[in-house]
């Protein structure tokens, strides 16, 4: 079991739905997640110790674009503040280390971002090696093409598997009422669209979205105090591989395996698994290696290829699989967030209902 | 008369890299028609890198010709190419085993268009730009069998810095209150938010009054005066980073309206000195004719009271406002 300093659950959570496209800023997107948090742990805003925001500035498409960000999170007068340029899975991960030094109760958590305006491709691609990568636009559907590409050449799996992830994500989202996209598709039909970029075809892959999420994080004692059914973090771990994709095995996640030891994923039941699933391929990683059998429900919430906020998407996993616990779908579960081409990296969150 | 547009634009900016010991050498050989890789143990890295890539461990630059041929171990189909893609009609890109190396390259496959001509375990060899800067995309790959022979000049000095030019693409309506206020400019209006919380009025509004974290809408929405005090200025003198176009000094001031509690900033004057302009000072915007008006400065992030709108800024002769009175909005 892992080992922490201080017990820390999640005693708020809100998102937006997953929009193709809203028509206003991103500070206008995120201030409603962040109101309607504080409105459910009824705390004045200033009492709040810590506030941790993720996002991309080249999403937004202007140079410290997270600073107008602080806009929607009520910054002033001055709050204790950070920002990291990741998933707001990562500001959580910050803001539950932050929590372990034991001398703040709260954290407030967000995670944002606009794809609509720009392109994902041109600029995730920016974000690649600088010298043999990005002056040749490798962008994030090529390296899922050949994370695709490599799962068919090892027999690990066929673009039918690719097309069953998609029937099944798109089938678990008509309850989502968050989803972007969602509906009954046969994998026959799916399977007779052009591809995109072969072997993946359109619905292999995620929509552009707009979203926001929140979340209040807080140490035992005052968890206790804010909510009747506070969801508790057990552990998170964020591992990386090579940047080079041709250095990888792709068929495979080694960070995930190594993210799923260090976080005790198997010392209890894995009843649920909210998972990042941005290419339909990844699940099938995903899924082996995290080790879920048929006990477990992978994205019941439909996931990214039904709705996919870059910078918000893996904090929607962890708020997703909270949501389910609070409602007692399940005591147990783990929430993926990744970032990066290709699963390049992983974090993995376990969470757990009280009692 | 003028109208409105979708905000439409390229955010640009030259990145300059010094290349290091490896990729130096690397470069260098592309633009001289060679393709080299680094020696680690007994393989050969390509692409070459200052380190081994499973303990590290730092490698001494020991470069080795690789290629021009090569192997491809994965491939995918690019059917619709990004603007930043090296070609732009459809293309695979490929991890490519040179003949010599070890690791593979990632790079494009010009099959002219056709999918059915990739393959795992196909071969394709090297094809260089005719113009080329020391990049990695002056290569590129096609199948062997359609290879061309190329006479390559090499240059003289060794490459050893790239210049990279990135770029977003945005593209997306004006935001409704971007639009009303932009509208408002194009009409001879400045038109703020008035806050439902505290009644504060901000010019150009942002859509939501950040103090009381609260959504502004339309109903929110005042006209406010064209008249205001100076409350900030500076003289700008233009350094010539890339994409300026100003070349002249010029001064930049920041105009508090009358009847609204944050300061218009940004706005230029191009017919007074910066010796002429005072703190408190009272100016009145003098609007160009209506057909004479554009708003295409104005985005969702940048533009407040463009020059494109406004004749100039005429002093109306009253007397300053103490600056002591202005300093809750000095900025």
């Amino acid at each position: 079991m892992v080992s922490l300093a201080e017990d820390v659950a999640i005693v708020a959570f809100a998102q937006t739905a997953s929009h193709a496209h809203f028509n206003d800023s991103e500070p206008a997107m995120i201030m409603p997640c962040v109101n309607s948090v504080i409105e459910q742990v009824g705390m004045d805003r200033h009492d709040i110790d810590f506030t941790i925001a993720g996002s991309c500035d080249y999403l937004s498409g202007m140079p410290f674009a997270f600073v107008m960000n602080i806009d929607a999170v009520g910054a002033w007068p001055p709050v204790y503040e950070s920002h990291v340029e990741m998933d707001g899975a990562w500001a959580l991960f910050e803001g539950f280390v932050r929590l372990q030094s034991g001398d703040i109760d709260t954290v407030l958590v967000s995670g944002s971002g606009k794809c609509s305006p720009g392109s994902y491709r041109e600029g995730f691609s920016l974000q690649t090696d600088p010298y043999v990568h990005a002056p040749i636009g490798l962008d994030p559907r090529t390296q899922a093409g050949f994370q695709a590409q490599a799962l068919i050449a090892a027999g690990k799996a066929t673009e039918r598997d690719f097309a069953e992830v998609v029937a099944r994500s798109h089938a678990n989202a008509k309850a989502n009422p968050y989803a972007q996209l969602s509906g009954d598709r046969s994998v026959d039909d799916l399977l007779a669209e052009p591809y995109v970029q072969q072997p993946l075809r359109r619905l292999d892959c995620p929509p552009t979205s707009d979203g926001a999420a929140a979340m209040v994080i807080a140490r035992a004692d005052k968890a206790r105090e804010l909510s009747d059914n506070p969801v508790w973090i057990r552990a998170v771990d964020h591992r990386i591989e090579s940047h080079h994709p041709t250095l990888r095995d792709l068929t495979d996640s080694p960070s995930v395996r190594i993210a799923a030891e260090r976080v005790g994923l198997h010392d209890g039941p894995v009843d649920i698994a909210e998972l990042t699933v941005t290419y339909s391929p990844e699940e099938i990683i995903l899924r082996d290696a995290l080790g879920l059998n048929g006990d477990t429900a992978v994205n019941p919430s439909g996931g990214p290829l039904t709705g996919s906020p870059f910078m918000a998407v893996g904090l929607t996993r962890v708020i997703e699989l909270a949501r389910a616990i609070a409602n007692g779908d399940g005591r147990r579960g783990v929430a993926h967030a990744s970032s990066g081409p290709a699963l390049q990296q992983n974090l993995l969150c376990v969470l757990e209902g009280d009692g | 008369m003028p109208q409105l547009h979708d905000v439409d634009y390229t955010l640009e900016y030259p990145y300059t890299r010094t290349t290091g010991p490896v990729i130096g050498p690397f470069l260098t050989g592309l633009r001289d028609g060679r393709i080299l890789g680094q020696r680690c143990g007994h393989r050969v890295l390509c692409p070459p890198m200052e380190f081994d890539p499973d303990t590290f461990a730092t490698l001494e630059p020991d470069l080795v010709e690789v290629g021009p041929g090569g192997e491809v171990e994965n491939w995918t189909w690019v059917g619709e190419p990004s603007a930043k893609h090296p070609f732009d009609r459809p293309f695979g890109f490929a991890f490519i085993k040179l003949d010599g190396a070890d690791t593979a390259l990632v790079h494009a496959v010009d099959t002219g268009g056709d999918p059915e001509a990739m393959s795992t375990g196909m071969r394709v060899q090297a094809q260089f730009r005719s113009e080329r800067h020391g990049s990695i995309a002056d290569v590129y790959f096609v199948p062997e069998a359609d290879a061309a022979e190329q006479m390559i000049e090499p240059g003289d000095e060794p490459v050893t810095i790239t210049e990279h030019l990135i770029g977003l693409r945005i593209n997306e309506p004006l935001h409704p209150h971007r639009a009303r206020f932009a509208q408002g400019l194009l009409d001879g209006k400045i038109i703020g938010q008035r806050s439902p919380v505290t009644g504060k009025v901000y010019v150009p509004g942002r859509g939501y009054d950040n103090m009381s974290r609260v959504l502004m809408s339309e109903a929110d929405e005042v006209e406010v005066s064209n008249v205001g005090t100076v409350v900030a200025f500076t003289e700008l003198n233009p350094v010539q980073y890339y994409g300026q176009t100003e070349t002249e000094p010029y001064v930049r001031c920041s105009i508090l309206f009358d009847g609204t509690d944050q300061p218009v900033i940004g706005i230029d004057i191009r017919d007074m000195t910066v010796d002429e302009m005072r703190v408190g000072m009272r100016l009145r915007c003098i609007w160009r004719d209506p057909e004479d008006r554009s708003v295409t400065d104005i985005d969702n992030r940048y533009g407040n009271i463009p020059e494109t709108v406004y004749a100039r800024f005429k002093p109306t002769g009253e007397p300053d406002v103490p600056a002591d009175e202005l300093k809750e909005h000095s900025w």
